[in-house]
């Protein structure tokens, strides 16, 4: 138990940390914030609008006044107002939030429906055809990236084939079926990497495991290898797997967000991108504390999982 | 190095055509043509225009040199900074150690693309800021690695023998650690730049990176989609392009890491086992017999022989001991009856009867259904050979349930049965959670689940305390006596075997070297070997003699009697390999018995 409550301790200090760091990013910047923010190419900006941004983003009070108000905004869930239409960001965020999770699920699912077996598979034909096949699947995958496959997927699917809509989003209270229809696509990009990554790490702790003294007085007790592979290897292959699977959450995330462009799926890469190019730096920092407390929220969950995996962990 | 070869080619060609870029007769890349936007191909033109008509092969290629730039300018900086701060952390420890750990540890909370829209947010998109966030990226993975190389390397004989010396701590760093951590940096390197020209076209497809009209892969894809109905191929190139230099950059990355991985890659295993013809079957049946059994183990230097021509057999209600230094080959002889062998390794010839019936040829299903059931195996470690996942209970249940259906409360009374104390509770305890004596006794209650017939025994007490050991093998005899179960017990303790065995046969270097019964061979020995073993161990006021040497490698066996190196009976008749006698029901390996023994 003491584990679990340290683990806890450590995510939250790591939050604390991150949004203190994207607090003083924009102070950091040399020159005033609110010029930073307000200047487009070499001409500098007009001094009004400077004037009134500083205002609005309360950059005229002292920096630890700015600080302590940032901080307890964010223990009220309050991220403040968008600068392009004075909409709260919480809300914005909360209205896409399940979309993007939504994404980041089907994507992790199919990542794990489809490395698991296929790496248990390849271990234990180990030099096989389908090991080599796999292996070299596997590379492409993880060499492609998110978006030239989302294009791909496209360009395939909707415009040679013309099997489904090129992007979109339709509401599952509206139609279920186009729903998932239309999440198919974008979850595959998003799980493709992932996919290919518990592969491999599957493959490898399979491998390892099938050579474990604890294997061998399963097979001497005489068990179907079916059993042996499924209680004594794979099980015991399953942690490392958890652990990869937490590592590589980040940069599941990040394809999120280009796969949510590729195919117009309304997640939270929409405002995001938007507010880059806006220049809105608080939705910008709304979503990106967002998605790094989620971040550090699917490793914890990971962490859990490893633990639940793995009895030696909890105990030591 | 042959997987080197082809990633290698690849890259090589891709940086020099972007090297060459403005030698080469291309078109200006930014130059646009509307007259012929979209065209599929002109003379001068064999990949086509885009959709303000520029030229596309000349796109890709400067496209190449603006993705390479930003990559490699990118992953230098970081390589030199990373490397640096790591460098002093792991020098100094304290505060610059701290700093660049914890620094490095909180740069990797932040999801790579979400970092780098929060500085393009600050710093507007453009080339400079790239590299800036690319270099803060890829900083944390060049700090880690040049640290725990450093810590590693601070523990080495020649880096403390230099600090002795009383070099200034930077020249030390500069002369004697750099030099052993360029391999991982190398490594790293390769893989940042792999990893920040996917970085890089993601962030110019979305439009915030590369500036138009320079141009680059990532935003030659993001202007196709918007023609992709009418010129499908103008979206397929700049793809094709990326996709193949990012594989090629991490086929060399692996290829890198494995070649400057000192282990090596591991020889390859068969998972199958190899079933073979055994021969007639004995006449008078014994419980086991074994007949000229060879196990051969495929190794990257060729083919070893840890079992030669091995034969013994196991009455029922009888103890076999076989017993002989580490390396005798005496495991693998076990494993080999039982049908576990390690992957690598595979039965050559013999056979092994069972009840009459031959093992070796049997189909793995029937091999299966004998183990755990009528011939059962206690392993020599008790703390890897359960699984760690599992409860006691669970596991012992499970030894039963691979036989048949376990009565209820079954695994508690054989747990009770080998001797555990609070049976019930330990059933529901976690392996790691019992001491070593415990683990075993629960090894040896899966062992006896289904009342063997056959126990073999490898080394059952060897990594037990003396007290535990002697507590073990008193089990082990009254479970014999019970049941009247044939044992083979294997030992390296002549103790253990005067304790409990009948017969003894004694292993050196895959064979057998004497074998009769325990009192025989006890009280009179006749291979120099036996008699060596026997004045090693220490006996009353008798000094005990060690022998000299040790048991040779298998891939190094003396061409005659294996003994004779550290025999101080050996003579140059020696030099011809010795055959196994038969004499009065003995058996001896030696051919100057009769004249030591005289």
């Amino acid at each position: 138990m003491l584990w679990l409550l340290r683990r806890l301790g450590t995510s939250l200090l790591l939050m604390w940390v991150v949004a203190s760091i994207v607090f003083l990013a924009l102070h950091v910047v040399p020159g005033d914030p609110a010029e930073v923010l307000l200047s487009t190419g070499g001409t500098s900006p007009d001094p009004y609008a400077v004037a009134e941004l500083r205002t609005r983003l309360g950059l005229d009070l002292p920096l630890h006044v700015q600080y302590g108000a940032f901080l307890a905004g964010l223990a009220r869930g309050d991220l403040g107002v968008s600068l392009v239409d004075d909409y709260p960001v919480a809300e914005e965020i909360m209205l896409r939030l399940p979309r993007t999770l939504e994404l980041i699920l089907a994507g992790s699912l199919i990542a794990v429906l489809v490395g698991l077996p296929a790496g248990t598979y390849a271990a234990v034909r180990h030099g096989s055809g389908f090991d080599r096949g796999a292996g070299a699947t596997a590379a492409v995958l993880q060499s492609v990236p998110v978006f030239v496959l989302g294009t791909l997927l496209i360009l395939l699917f909707a415009q040679t084939l013309r099997w489904m809509p090129a992007g979109g989003y339709v509401p599952a209270s509206e139609s279920l079926l186009r729903h998932l229809v239309l999440l198919l696509l974008p979850a595959l990009a998003v799980g493709k990497g992932l996919a290919a990554v518990v592969y491999r790490m599957t493959r490898a702790s399979v491998l390892d495991a099938l050579s474990r003294d604890h294997v061998r007085t399963a097979r001497a007790k005489g068990l179907t290898p079916r059993r042996v592979l499924a209680r004594h290897v794979v099980r015991n292959a399953l942690s490392p797997v958890a652990t990869v699977l937490g590592l590589h959450m980040g940069a599941l995330l990040g394809g999120t967000v280009l796969v949510e462009y590729v195919f117009n799926w309304p997640g939270l890469s929409t405002p995001l991108l938007r507010a880059v190019e806006a220049r809105d730096y608080p939705m910008v920092v709304g979503i990106i504390l967002t998605v790094s407390a989620l971040f550090l929220l699917i490793n914890l969950a990971m962490d859990f999982l490893y633990a639940a995996l793995d009895p030696r962990i909890l105990r030591s | 190095m042959r997987r080197l070869l082809w990633p290698g080619a690849v890259v090589a060609v891709i940086v020099l055509v972007a090297v060459l870029a403005p030698l080469l007769p291309l078109h200006d890349p930014v130059v646009q043509d509307v007259g012929n936007r979209l065209a599929r191909w002109l003379p001068d033109s064999p990949l086509g225009r885009d959709e303000f008509g520029r030229d596309v092969l000349s796109r890709l290629i400067w496209g190449a040199r603006a993705s390479l730039t930003v990559a490699f300018v990118a992953s230098l900086i970081a390589a030199v900074a990373g490397t640096a701060l790591g460098l002093l952390g792991g020098w100094f420890r304290g505060l610059p150690e701290f700093l660049a750990i914890r620094g490095a540890d909180v740069l990797l909370c932040f999801p790579p693309i979400l970092l780098a829209l929060l500085v393009v947010t600050l710093m507007g998109p453009g080339t400079g800021t790239l590299i800036f966030v690319l270099a803060i990226l890829y900083l944390p993975g060049f700090i880690r690695v040049a640290y725990a190389e450093v810590l590693s390397a601070r523990a080495q004989d020649y880096v403390e023998a230099v600090r002795a010396l009383g070099a200034p701590t930077g020249r030390i760093l500069l002369r004697t650690v750099l030099p052993n951590i360029a391999g991982p940096v190398l490594v790293q390197l390769s893989l940042a730049v792999a990893a920040a020209v996917v970085l890089e076209s993601g962030l110019s497809f979305l439009g915030l990176g590369v500036v138009p009209p320079t141009p680059s892969w990532g935003q030659m894809i993001r202007g196709a989609r918007a023609t992709m109905e009418q010129a499908p191929t103008l979206l397929l190139w700049p793809c094709v392009t990326l996709t193949v230099t990012i594989l090629a950059m991490n086929l060399l990355c692996d290829a890198l890491r494995d070649a400057l991985d000192p282990r090596g890659a591991a020889p390859p295993r068969r998972l199958l086992d190899r079933v073979l013809p055994g021969l007639l079957p004995p006449t008078a049946p014994a419980l086991l017999e074994v007949r000229g059994l060879t196990v051969e183990i495929a190794t990257p230097a060729g083919v070893i022989r840890p079992v030669e021509d091995l034969s013994f057999s196991v009455a029922a209600g009888r103890t076999l001991a076989i017993v002989g230094e580490s390396g005798s080959g005496k495991s693998m002889a076990a494993l080999a009856v039982m049908g576990l062998l390690p992957p690598a390794a595979r039965v050559a010839s013999g056979s092994v009867w069972f009840e009459g019936g031959e093992l070796l040829r049997a189909p793995e299903p029937a091999r299966r259904r004998l183990r755990g059931g009528a011939m059962a195996m206690v392993f020599q470690d008790p703390m890897s050979s359960l699984n760690p996942v599992y409860r006691i209970g669970a596991q012992v249940t499970e030894a039963i349930a691979a036989h048949r259906t376990p009565a209820r409360d079954e695994a508690v009374s054989l747990l009770s049965r080998v001797g555990i104390a609070d049976p019930a509770r330990r059933a529901r305890a976690w392996p790691h959670e019992l001491s070593g004596g415990m683990r075993q006794r629960v090894m040896i209650a899966m062992a006896i689940a289904n009342r063997p017939r056959l126990l073999i025994a490898d080394e059952p007490t060897t990594a037990l305390d003396v007290t535990v050991q002697a507590a073990i093998l008193d089990l082990l005899a009254d479970l014999r006596r019970e049941g009247g179960m044939g044992m083979v017990l294997i030992t390296h303790s002549l103790g253990v075997v005067a304790e409990v065995g009948d017969e003894v046969a004694v292993m050196y270097a895959a064979q057998i070297v004497e074998r009769g019964s325990v009192a025989e061979v006890f009280s009179r020995p006749r291979h120099p070997y036996t008699s060596a073993l026997l004045a090693a161990v220490p006996d009353g006021e008798r000094e005990a003699e060690g022998i000299p040497g040790t048991v040779p490698r298998p891939d190094s066996w003396p061409p005659g009697c294996r003994f004779a190196p550290r025999c101080t009976h050996a003579r140059a008749i020696c030099d011809t390999p010795p055959p196994l006698e038969v004499v009065d029901g003995r058996e001896i390996r030696c051919l100057r018995w009769r004249e030591i023994a005289a």
